[in-house]
């Protein structure tokens, strides 16, 4: 039973029109990213970090790709995401109907928790996907250099990137349940996506600020720049670590909030 | 069983229960949306749920369907108390409340195949032809692969309609199915509504359509101001309100003055006047008419509609403010 709910929720959410455009979107940006390195090519192009091993190095394409998108466009799309699924549903008055089918409200959370992160998973994975073949295609590949000077294989190249693929749907994910802990609470789908952005951007903000060192550790986006670690060889499992149990919190907590909401919810 | 009394009538039936509130209330903030809902919906019956707009019509029902946690009193649904047994019961429960609500960028098919998915009673095979089997039923084949954004008011309530008899019900909720319909459309429903009586399902309609429910339901409950003002058997409830002949004859005044002997209470009704029958029958006033001399041309039973009733139960207190049940369960409130 469960697994056919997680069926039509993936389902539904692939019908959506504006998942469609939003996944074509997506792979944009990967393609973009290459054709404008692979045009700047000549000016020497670099800089420090990723962008200077990037040239020549198509590998490198779908990292930077999802290391840029995280910061917002990633979080925006898991934020419509959840806004679709408890507020959007709640909008059309179809959350009354998976109530009453009967779904209980903890195995609603769920429905949309996996749908969220199948969704998660399928964007970024497509965005990788479309990374190398643009990357290697405008700007070759030969391995996979990485930030500490050594060059991987092609095959430990992918692997990297898989583990990326993972690390990013994880922080998207985490966002997004937060995103849903609002969603259960409000029937406006706009609402979810803007308090999911202000915050994302107040983070970002919030975390210029040296005075306010203390609270960094608590801020999701923190752990963002410090999942590149990826790209350094061998892995420093540091900060990644410390990513990934951040955004574990905020998963718990926001996961733990909508179900709260949603179990005392009157709809 | 009179109906302006300090208490809500009731007419307990002697049968199985389908459903079962008892003392319901629910505020929203400070505001009371229903309060000491006693309802009874016997199995099998057809329970038309009456009242004005905002008297607690759909409130009730979204307790009753556990969609809206009741700050006092219980439910119970097929035997099981709510919201506990919720889902053991509500897959035996198809509902359509407050409209239909369905996703605008998908078919009306596709719209009821994801209604399906989430149907525990359903299985996966059968998913298909039971979406095909409720689209017929209610008349939407020719619509049903056009996306639900463009369907008019009546083909989006049939969905509805087809959503909750996606498969065989013990209960089926209604809540206003004949809004936006046509009279086609409603007659459509009428018959729903009979088939799935014959076919021993209960069902609840809510309406303010007072002629909606007085072709298609066995009970009735009326609703006014969030508490149950009436409520029992259709033809009771009828005859309770209705017990009066109306008897045409020249002589008034012979009439008047011969009843009033018998001490039985009349008063002139057009060409003749209106007898109550309460403590006698209508015999016994013939007799006594004839007796004193007047001319009985014809005398009926007076039939109250269940619009004579409906307005009976939900005006006559707004006259005498302060005295009916409504108004001082409201005044205790406060």
């Amino acid at each position: 039973m469960i697994t056919r709910q997680f069926g039509s929720e993936v389902r539904w959410m692939l019908r959506r029109p504006r998942t469609l455009i939003g996944l074509f979107g997506l792979i944009l940006v990967p393609i973009i990213i290459s054709f404008g390195i692979w045009t700047a090519g000549d000016d020497g192009g670099g800089g420090p970090g990723l962008a200077a091993i990037i040239e020549g190095n198509g590998m490198v394409v779908p990292i930077f790709t999802l290391f840029l998108s995280l910061n917002l466009l990633l979080p925006l799309v898991a934020s419509i995401w959840a806004a679709d699924g408890l507020a959007g549903e709640a909008q059309h008055g179809t959350l009354r109907g998976l109530l009453v089918a009967p779904v209980s409200r903890v195995r609603l959370l769920f429905v949309k928790l996996f749908g969220l992160t199948a969704m998660s998973l399928l964007a970024v994975t497509l965005m990788a996907v479309v990374g190398i073949i643009a990357g290697t295609a405008f700007l070759g590949s030969d391995g996979m250099a990485t930030l500490s000077g050594t060059t991987l294989s092609t095959g430990e190249g992918l692997l990297r990137i898989g583990l990326f693929i993972l690390l990013v749907t994880f922080q998207m994910v985490s966002i997004g349940a937060v995103a849903l802990a609002v969603s259960s609470a409000t029937e406006h789908p706009l609402v979810v996506q803007a308090a999911t952005m202000v915050t994302i951007i107040v983070f970002q903000v919030l975390g210029q600020f040296s005075s306010l060192d203390w609270l960094h550790p608590f801020l999701i986006t923190t752990g963002f720049p410090g999942l590149i670690d990826v790209m350094r060889d061998p892995i420093p499992l540091g900060q990644i670590g410390d990513s990934t149990l951040l955004a574990g919190c905020y998963l718990l907590i926001g996961t733990g909030l909508a179900a709260i909401r949603l179990v005392t919810k009157d709809s | 069983m009179t109906t302006s009394t300090s208490a809500p009538v009731t007419a307990p039936s002697k049968h199985a229960v389908a459903a079962r509130t008892k003392g319901l209330r629910k505020e929203y903030g400070s505001t009371v949306a229903v309060d000491r809902v006693d309802l009874e919906l016997p199995e099998g019956a057809v329970l038309g749920m009456l009242g004005p707009n905002g008297s607690g019509k759909t409130t009730t029902i979204r307790m009753l369907l556990g969609l809206v946690r009741p700050t006092q009193g219980e439910i119970e649904l097929l035997g099981r108390r709510l919201p506990d047994g919720a889902e053991q019961v509500l897959p035996h429960v198809g509902a359509l409340v407050e409209g239909p609500g369905f996703h605008p960028f998908l078919s009306g098919r596709e719209n009821l195949v994801r209604c399906a998915a989430f149907e525990p009673l359903l299985p996966k095979k059968q998913i298909k032809q039971a979406v095909e089997d409720a689209i017929e039923r209610v008349g939407l084949a020719q619509a049903a692969h056009r996306r639900y954004r463009g369907y008019s008011l009546g083909m989006k309530q049939r969905l509805g309609l087809a959503a909750a008899l996606l498969v065989p019900r013990k209960l089926v909720v209604l809540d206003e199915p004949t809004n936006g319909l046509d009279p086609a459309g409603t007659r459509e429903i009428r018959k729903i509504i009979a088939d799935l009586h014959a076919a021993g399902s209960t069902v609840l309609v809510s309406s303010h359509l007072l002629s909606e429910v007085e072709a298609t339901c066995t009970h009735v409950a009326v609703l006014h101001r969030g508490t149950v003002v009436a409520q029992g058997e259709l033809t009771e409830l009828l005859q309770a309100g209705g017990s009066a002949l109306q008897v045409i004859t020249p002589d008034v005044e012979k009439a008047l003055s011969a009843l009033r002997q018998a001490k039985i209470s009349a008063r002139p009704l057009g060409d003749g006047l209106r007898v109550e029958l309460a403590g006698t029958s209508a015999p016994q006033v013939i007799e006594t008419l004839v007796h004193g001399g007047a001319q009985v041309y014809e005398a009926t039973r007076w039939k109250t509609g269940l619009e004579e009733l409906f307005a009976r139960l939900t005006e006559a207190e707004e006259a005498e403010r302060g005295m009916s049940a409504v108004d001082t369960l409201d005044g205790g409130r406060r």
